[in-house]
C-alpha cells in the first residue's frame, strides 16, 4: 500500500509540472522529421470531401482530390489562361456562341475504356438533369437549354435532346451557349466540367465513388478512402502522361482542427498542411516551411442600403476602417487591403480596380467624420451580423471600436452559419444593417464578383439596386473582346467605389492562402489562384 | 430479472417514438436550409429538384411517418449533405471507434477512479488523501480540450522520440493512448471522489466494525464488505457517464481527428443535414436506454434486496 501510495503522488506531481510548463509557454519546435526521398508523401486534407461524384462536389476538398484524379478538358495556367490538357485545342465560332471542343486520343479510363467526347456529353447532362438534383448544375446554365432541362417537370426526354451539349464523334464536342462567354473555356476547368464513367455510374448508383469501385481517368488513382480518416491517391502507371509524374503515392489524413494539423506538422507526421490557426501564424511565419499565395477572394461587410440610405453615411463607414490594422493585428497572412472589389490577379485587375477614395488602406477617420458630418438623418444604431466561424469576431470588435469613432453605436450580432445565411436573405431580414462576408471566385472573370451585385442576384445581401449597373453587366455579357470588356468592369466598380460610388459593400481585403511545406517537396505551391494543386507536378527532392 | 428486462425493451419504443417527434419538430422550428453551405445563393429549380429528391416537399406528418416507418426496417435514409452516403453507411463505418474510445475511457477512469478513491478513503485527511483529491479535482476541473493539446503538445511533438506516440489518427494501439486520456481523465476524477465519499461512509457501518471485530484481514474487510457496498453509487453514475461518454466525445474526436459518431452529430446539426441528426438521435437514445438497463441488472447483482424489491 505504501508503495502505490508514493507512486501516485510522484504521478500527481509530474502531472502538475506538466500543467505548470505549459502554462509557462515554450516554442519547442519538434522534430523536424519527414521520411527519406522516396517520392510518397503525407499531407493533410483537413475534412472528409462531402462527395468524389464531380456532378455533386461543390467545396474545395472535393475538389483538390478530383483534380488530380480525374482529367479536365482543359487547365488553368499561371495567369490562369486556360491550357489545352485532354482537349488538345478548341474552336470558338465568329459569334462567340458555339464552342468545339477537339479532345485527345489517347485518355483512358482506369477499366481500360478510352475517354470520348461521348463521356462528356453523357456526364454534363446528367449534372443538369433535374433527377440528379445537382447543386452546381447553374454552372452549365450558360447553355443552350440546360436551364430549362433542369426545371423540367414534364416532357424531360425532348428537353434533354435540346441541351446545347453534343459529340460530333469521339473526339469532338461541341457546345452552344446562349450567349458569348469569354470566360466559358476557363469555365470548363471547374470540377462541374469532369466527365464520369457511365457505366460504372449505372452499375454501382451512388456508392459509385468508394474507393473499391471508382474508376478515374487522371494521373493518379484512388488507393484507399476510409471516411474521415485517410484518402491516399496512387500514382496511376497507364496515365497517357504518366512519365511526367514523379510522386508515387499521396497518403492524406483529415485533421480538421488546425492546431493538431501544425502539431502533426511538427511531429514530423505529414510533410504539408494548409489553412493555419491565426494564432499560430505570428510563430510559423519564420519557419523555412512556411509559405502564403494570394487567393482570388475578397472579405467584405456589406451594408443595407434600406437601413443605412445616405451614401455619405456608408462612406463614411467605408473610410473609418483601418484596413492595415485588421491585417497586421488579427487577419495576419498578409491579406491585401481591398481598394475595389475585384481582387487583386484576375485579368484584367489594373483595368478593372478603382483604387478608390473610399477604401483607404490606413482609414482616414478625419474625412470620415467630416463625411458623417453631412449626413441629415444617421442611423446610429448599426446591428452588425457575423457568423461564429473563428476570427470574423475579433475583426468585427475591431470594427465596431472604428465605427465608434463616428458615433456609431454597433451591436455584433454572431449566428450559427445555417441561422445566419437565414438571416442575410436576399433580401436581408430588415434586423440586419451591416454583415460580414466573403466571395471565392469560380471561374477566371470579373464578371463573377461583379454581377453579385445585381439587382435580383441571389447573393446581393444588401439591397443594392441600380438598373443602370445592370444594363452595364448584361453589356459585359455581350461584349466578347477582353479589352473592351475590363472597361465596363471598370465602369461597374466607378459605380460602387467610384467618386460618386454608392459604397453598398465595404471590401476590407483579398484573400492570401497559408500553408505549411516539409522544404524537400518542390512546388507544390504549384497552386494557382483558385487554390487548386496539382500534384502531377510535384515531387520530392533532396534537401538543399 | 428476465421480466424486468423484456418490460424494459419494450418501454423503448414509445421513447424511441418520442425521441424521433421531438427531434423531427426541434429540426424543423430552427431556420436553414440542409442544401446552402455557402454564402452562395441556390437558384429556384435547384432547390426545388434536391427537395423533390428527399422528399422534403411532403409535409411534415407524411415526412414523420415515412421516416418512422424507415426507422422500423432499419433505414435511416441517405444524407442531404455527404451526397454519396446513406446514415446506415455513417452508423456502421463511424459508430465503432466512438464506442472503442467511450469504453477505453470508461475503463481508464474506472481502473484509475476507484482505486484512488479507495486510496483517499482509507487514509482520510492525510496527505495521501489530499494529494489523491488535489489531482481528483484538477482531472475535474480542466476542460478535455485544454488536456488533449497539452498531451499532444507534450508526448507527441516535444517528447516524441521518447514516447513514440502520433498526435491524432485511430488505428495504431498507440494513437489510441492520448485520446484515451483526454476522455477519461474527468470521469476517472469524479469516480474517485464518489469512491471515497462512499467508502468513508460505508466504513462507518456497523457490519464494518462487526467484520473487524471478527478478526478478518484488512484485505477481506476492504474489498469484500467495504468496496462491494460502496460501489452502487458509482455503479449508478457510470451508466449516464459511459452514454456520454460514447456520445459525447466530439471535441476530443475532433482534435485527435477521430472518424467517430460525435463529428459527423455535431457537424450535421451545423449543416442541417436533417436525416443524419435524427439517425444518430434514434442511436443514442437507444445506447442511454441500453446503458441504463446495464445499470439496473448490475443493481441486482451488487445489491440482492433491489432485485428482490422488483
Amino acid at each position: 500500500m505504501r508503495i502505490t501510495t508514493r507512486a501516485l503522488v510522484a504521478a500527481a506531481i509530474a502531472g502538475s509540472f506538466a500543467v505548470l510548463a505549459a502554462g509557462c509557454g515554450g516554442g519547442g519546435a519538434g522534430s523536424n522529421g519527414g521520411g527519406p526521398i522516396d517520392q510518397v508523401i503525407t499531407i493533410n486534407w483537413g475534412t472528409e470531401p462531402p462527395s468524389l461524384d464531380p456532378g455533386l462536389a461543390t467545396d474545395t476538398t472535393s475538389a483538390d482530390v478530383l483534380l488530380n484524379i480525374m482529367d479536365p478538358l482543359v487547365k488553368l495556367g499561371d495567369d490562369l489562361e486556360p491550357v489545352p490538357n485532354l482537349a488538345k485545342s478548341w474552336d470558338i465560332s465568329q459569334d462567340g456562341k458555339t464552342v468545339t471542343f477537339h479532345l485527345r486520343d489517347d485518355g483512358r479510363w482506369t477499366n481500360g475504356d478510352p475517354v470520348t467526347a461521348h463521356d462528356f456529353e453523357w456526364s454534363w447532362k446528367r449534372t443538369i438533369s433535374p433527377d440528379l438534383a445537382a447543386d452546381y448544375a447553374y454552372q452549365f446554365f450558360g447553355i443552350v437549354g440546360a436551364s430549362e432541362y433542369n426545371s423540367c417537370e414534364s416532357g424531360c426526354a425532348a428537353m434533354r435532346d435540346k441541351v446545347g451539349i453534343k459529340a460530333l464523334d469521339d473526339t469532338t464536342l461541341r457546345v452552344e451557349l446562349t450567349s458569348p462567354q469569354p470566360w466559358f473555356v476557363q469555365q470548363v476547368a471547374h470540377t462541374s466540367f469532369l466527365a464520369v464513367n457511365r457505366a460504372t455510374v449505372e452499375k454501382y448508383g451512388n456508392k459509385w465513388t468508394e474507393a473499391g469501385n471508382i474508376v478515374t481517368d487522371g494521373p493518379f488513382r484512388l488507393a484507399r478512402w476510409d471516411h474521415n480518416s485517410r484518402l491516399d491517391l496512387a500514382k496511376w502507371n497507364d496515365w497517357r502522361n504518366a512519365d511526367t509524374v514523379k510522386l508515387k503515392r499521396i497518403n492524406g489524413r483529415m485533421i480538421s482542427e488546425g492546431t493538431t494539423a501544425v502539431q502533426a506538422y511538427e511531429a514530423g507526421e505529414i510533410d504539408m498542411t494548409a489553412g493555419l490557426p491565426p494564432e499560430e501564424l505570428p510563430r510559423l511565419k519564420d519557419t523555412d516551411a512556411y509559405s502564403q499565395y494570394p487567393g482570388l477572394g475578397t472579405y467584405y461587410y456589406g451594408l443595407n442600403v434600406k437601413t443605412i440610405p445616405d451614401v455619405n453615411q456608408r462612406r463614411a463607414m467605408a473610410m473609418a476602417i483601418d484596413r492595415r490594422t485588421i491585417i497586421d493585428n488579427i487577419a495576419q497572412a498578409d491579406q491585401l487591403p481591398a481598394t475595389g472589389f475585384t481582387p487583386q490577379g484576375m485579368p484584367g485587375f489594373d483595368e478593372i480596380n478603382p483604387d478608390s477614395q473610399w477604401l483607404p488602406a490606413a482609414g482616414d477617420i478625419d474625412q470620415a467624420k467630416e463625411l458623417m458630418s453631412k449626413v441629415a438623418n444617421p442611423n446610429k444604431n448599426i446591428s452588425l451580423l457575423i457568423n461564429d466561424s473563428p476570427g470574423h469576431r475579433e475583426i468585427a470588435v475591431a470594427v465596431q471600436a472604428m465605427w465608434k469613432e463616428l458615433g456609431l453605436n454597433v451591436t455584433i450580432r454572431q449566428q450559427e452559419w445555417a441561422q445566419f445565411l437565414e438571416f442575410l436573405g436576399p433580401p436581408p431580414d430588415a434586423s440586419v444593417d451591416a454583415y460580414r462576408l466573403g466571395w471565392i471566385g469560380d471561374y477566371v472573370d470579373a464578371m463573377n464578383f461583379l454581377e453579385l451585385w445585381t439587382c435580383k442576384s441571389g447573393n446581393n445581401n444588401s439591397n443594392y439596386c441600380d438598373p443602370s449597373y445592370d444594363a452595364l453587366v448584361a453589356k459585359a455579357r455581350q461584349t466578347e473582346d477582353n479589352t473592351e470588356r475590363y472597361k465596363i468592369y471598370a465602369q461597374l466598380e466607378d459605380k460602387l467605389y467610384g467618386e460618386n460610388g454608392a459604397v453598398p459593400i465595404v471590401p476590407i481585403y483579398w484573400y492570401t492562402y497559408v500553408q505549411l511545406e516539409r522544404p524537400t517537396i518542390k512546388d507544390s505551391l504549384n497552386v494557382n489562384l483558385l487554390s487548386q494543386t496539382d500534384y502531377s507536378k510535384v515531387e520530392e527532392v533532396e534537401p538543399s | 430479472m428476465t421480466r424486468l428486462i423484456i418490460r424494459r425493451v419494450l418501454w423503448t419504443v414509445p421513447v424511441i417514438l418520442l425521441v424521433i417527434l421531438m427531434t423531427f419538430l426541434l429540426m424543423r422550428q430552427i431556420e436553414g436550409n440542409p442544401f446552402r453551405h455557402s454564402e452562395r445563393a441556390i437558384p429556384e429549380s435547384i432547390q426545388r429538384n434536391l427537395e423533390a429528391k428527399y422528399g422534403l416537399d411532403d409535409p411534415w406528418y407524411v415526412q414523420y411517418v415515412r421516416y418512422v416507418r424507415d426507422v422500423a426496417t432499419f433505414d435511416l435514409g441517405p444524407s442531404l449533405v455527404l451526397r454519396n452516403r446513406d446514415v446506415n453507411d455513417i452508423v456502421r463505418e463511424h459508430f465503432p471507434p466512438s464506442l472503442e474510445l467511450g469504453a477505453l475511457a470508461m475503463l481508464f477512469a474506472l481502473v484509475f477512479g476507484i482505486p484512488l478513491g479507495l486510496l483517499a478513503a482509507l487514509r482520510a485527511n492525510k496527505w495521501p488523501d489530499y494529494s489523491a483529491m488535489v489531482v481528483a479535482n484538477v482531472g475535474f476541473a480542466v476542460p478535455s480540450f485544454l488536456v488533449a493539446t497539452l498531451l499532444i503538445y507534450f508526448f507527441a511533438v516535444r517528447w516524441g522520440d521518447i514516447f513514440d506516440v502520433p498526435t491524432s489518427g485511430w488505428d495504431t494501439w498507440q494513437s489510441k493512448i492520448l485520446p484515451t486520456i483526454a476522455l477519461g481523465l474527468g470521469p476517472m476524477a469524479y469516480f474517485a471522489r464518489l469512491t471515497r465519499g462512499s467508502v468513508l461512509e460505508t466504513l462507518q457501518q456497523d457490519y464494518i466494525r462487526t467484520a473487524r471485530a471478527k478478526g478478518l484481514r484488512r484485505r477481506r474487510v476492504v474489498v469484500v464488505h467495504t468496496l462491494r457496498n460502496s460501489l452502487i453509487p458509482v455503479v449508478t453514475a457510470a451508466g449516464p457517464i459511459l452514454g456520454f461518454l460514447i456520445t459525447g466525445s466530439f471535441v476530443i474526436e475532433q482534435i485527435f481527428a477521430i472518424p467517430g459518431i460525435g463529428r459527423y452529430y455535431v457537424t450535421a446539426v451545423t449543416a442541417r443535414d436533417y436525416s443524419v441528426v435524427m439517425g444518430l438521435t434514434v442511436l443514442l437514445a437507444m445506447i442511454v436506454i441500453i446503458a441504463n438497463m446495464v445499470v439496473d441488472i448490475l443493481y441486482g447483482i451488487l445489491d440482492p434486496r433491489t432485485r428482490e424489491a422488483r
